[in-house]
């Protein structure tokens, strides 16, 4: 249980980091941590039904389960490729406007409209 | 309303909304519910006969549900197209595909700016970089046995090529670490990948059927194929991204 709890504090602080940053790097180091967060919780969940990899060797007891982890190795590349992403579209948005500051770029937006 | 009131209004309003979020997900953290069994247990019963891997989750990403990592390695391709539309030529592609100016975004740096090259991360990636390069390969080669596969070799693999990137001597880039190179690699290896998966069909057991399974033939083969095609892809991908964000993706 006490590992949900801090898994659960670990997501609230990406999300908080998400709501609360002004900087447009800061939101995006937000994303990465929820990311982690839910991959985490999906590896502790299940690895309860067993306690060993899942690795078949000579003699082994329980395995944990393989499915949530083959399913979050597609989740952390696709992490990587939304982070790389998220990250091309500030350097972009910082060659455009001169800051990374969200609110900054907002009054820039508004003011050529 | 003065500075310090509005601040603490904002951060009021940061508060309930995460108060709000965590009413929302305390049930799908907190919930207990029983594991279901059966999974785990046909994998450990049946997982190394049917596919050949002893390591159960290449078996399930390779042999099972090797559909979704086609999927995986599309979006991999999907997000280099965009980083090489958005940063690399300086912005270029996307500043034409909009009519925007590109005047901004000129000539990129063509080396690393002198803050980053020291005499320590020159001698020291240099020379750890063919290393972390091998360890990357072995991970990749191993994955059916032991923990490890072609994303994580590919990574591993990734930052080697960077670790030569850092490295390098200015304009003394070495071809693995050039953007061209790196983006045929990825280009090549998606080729092989269909070309694998296309290889079932051949012999009777449809796309991403096991060719070797009917033939008497071991059928880890193809579990290393496969893991040796994703690690190159995944690592050109991954080192041809942040080469790009180095600034060198011109």
């Amino acid at each position: 249980m006490l590992e949900r709890i801090l898994i659960l504090l670990l997501f609230l602080i990406g999300f908080a980091g998400i709501v609360g940053m002004r900087n447009i790097i800061k939101k995006i180091f937000g994303l990465t941590i929820i990311n982690s967060a839910v991959v985490l919780l999906f590896i502790v969940e299940g690895s309860r039904i067993g306690n060993s990899a899942p690795i078949i060797d000579a003699e082994i007891g329980l395995v944990v389960d393989p499915v949530p982890q083959a399913l979050m190795l597609t989740a952390i590349v696709i992490g990587v490729c939304v982070t790389a992403l998220a990250l091309a579209l500030a350097f972009r948005l910082y060659k455009a406007y001169g800051s990374f500051d969200i609110d900054e770029i907002h009054r820039q937006v508004h003011r050529e409209s | 309303m003065s500075g310090r009131a509005r601040r603490i209004l904002f951060l009021a309003q940061i508060a309930l909304c995460v108060l709000l979020v965590a009413a929302v997900l305390i049930p799908v953290f907190l919930s207990s519910m029983p594991w279901p069994l059966s999974a785990r247990d046909y994998l450990q019963a049946n997982g190394l006969a049917e596919s050949g891997a002893s390591n159960l989750v290449s078996a399930i990403y390779l042999g099972y549900r090797a559909f979704d990592t086609l999927g995986e390695t599309i979006v991999l391709l999907v997000a280099i197209s965009g980083t090489i539309a958005i940063i690399a030529h300086g912005g270029a592609v996307l500043a034409q595909g909009y009519g925007l100016p590109s005047g901004t975004a000129s000539e990129p740096a063509r080396h690393l700016p002198p803050k980053t090259r020291t005499e320590l991360l020159e001698v020291v990636t240099g020379k750890l970089g063919p290393v972390v390069l091998v360890f990357g390969v072995y991970v990749m080669m191993y994955g059916h046995l032991s923990p490890g596969g072609g994303f994580q070799g590919g990574v591993v693999i990734a930052s080697g090529i960077v670790f030569l990137a850092l490295g390098s001597r200015v304009d003394a880039s070495n071809s693995l670490t050039s953007p061209e190179n790196l983006v045929r690699i990825e280009s090549a290896a998606f080729a092989l990948l269909l070309l694998a998966a296309s290889s079932g069909i051949i012999s009777g057991s449809g796309f991403f059927g096991n060719p070797l399974a009917g033939a008497g033939l071991t059928p880890v083969a193809f579990i290393i194929t496969l893991n040796a095609i994703i690690g190159l892809k995944v690592g050109a991908g991954l080192g041809f991204m942040c080469i790009a964000m180095l600034g060198r993706g011109k």
